[in-house]
């Protein structure tokens, strides 16, 4: 008799986080120019992914400012969540995913935002253990944060256009805060 | 010389990347004089040396996080008068319920702009200018 359970998939999408110590979970999303950053602590037992695409133009996300913000605002959420259960940053290991370079894009946003989480993780610390970025294809993604375990499927060419339609369609240029946190108290 | 360029400011965050930007963002407004710091530990330990007049700490921080420092600052007779941001990803009511009690010039969400920055300082300060 089998006795195991399968597995719990949680799926997020662009501009969502998730973390996890369940080691029954698998988180799950689908990228075309999108990066998701998988981060875990191995020795606290407990992993994330987050999913972005950095707003602007290629010439916006070169010079940093507000479209680099909410990049960093991102990765700073998974990063508390991490920590909130238990890791500690200097242990963190990341995995980095996505940024096709599809045909309906014909800027290289994908390569900017895979670049951009590359250069994150660098400059805290956090060292990356694998990475598959670029190319002309979208990704399906499934992470397992206990383990660390990542496994990526290709996606087809009417479903990186399908994906990328999807990233690409006018939406909130940044996650809102709790409205609570705008309350200005001078 | 500018209101911005007499102001000291600390900058306490624990992302590398963090620091960077706000330190960019401030120095697009004019800002010369801005120290980092990591934590709030360190960033006490910062301004009991050296006070500073303007304060933007993060919330979420190891050893001491942004409400210890904020206390810490106002308890201080020698720095208890210098403005505080309070910068928050994950903010909420009850945190910014207690960073206004514990004497908190503002709290700003992130991912934040420029111009909520500076309209933020300048709530405190008056035009940059």
């Amino acid at each position: 008799m089998n006795l195991e359970l399968p597995p719990r998939r949680i799926n997020i999408i662009q501009g969502e986080f998730k973390v996890s110590n369940d080691p029954n979970v698998v988180i799950t999303t689908i990228l075309g120019s999108c990066v998701a950053a998988c981060i875990r602590d191995p020795s606290a037992g407990v992993g994330g992914m987050n999913h972005f695409l950095l707003p602007g133009s290629t010439e916006a996300l070169a010079a940093g400012g507000d479209a680099t913000r909410y990049g960093v605002h991102l990765m700073e959420l998974l990063i508390n969540g991490l920590l909130k259960q238990g890791a500690r940053k200097d242990r963190m290991e990341a995995k980095i995913f996505g940024g096709a370079k599809t045909i309906a894009s014909f800027s290289n946003v994908g390569a900017q935002n895979a670049e951009f989480a590359v250069r994150f993780l660098r400059d805290e610390g956090i060292s990356v253990v694998g990475s598959s970025t670029g190319g002309e294809h979208g990704r399906k993604l499934e992470f397992w944060p206990v383990s660390g375990r990542a496994r990526q499927h290709a996606l087809t060419g009417v479903e990186t256009q399908r994906t990328v339609a999807l990233e690409t369609r006018p939406v909130a240029p940044a996650p809102k805060p709790a409205a609570d946190t705008s309350v200005e108290f001078f | 010389m500018s209101i911005a360029e007499k102001i000291k400011v600390l900058i306490v965050d624990d992302q590398v990347t963090s620091r960077l930007l706000l330190s960019d963002a401030l120095t697009q407004l004019g800002f010369k004089q801005i120290t980092v710091a990591g934590d709030g530990e360190q960033g006490y330990k910062i301004m009991s040396q050296a006070p500073h007049h303007l304060v933007i700490s993060d919330f979420n921080m190891p050893k001491m996080d942004g409400l210890g420092f904020l206390q810490a600052v106002r308890t201080n007779p020698a720095t208890k008068k210098a403005a505080f941001i309070m910068l928050t990803a994950q903010g909420d009511r009850a945190l910014v319920q207690k960073a206004a009690q514990l004497g908190a010039n503002n709290v700003l969400a992130k991912p934040f702009t420029i111009e909520k920055m500076k309209a933020a300082i300048e709530a405190v300060f008056g035009s940059l200018k």
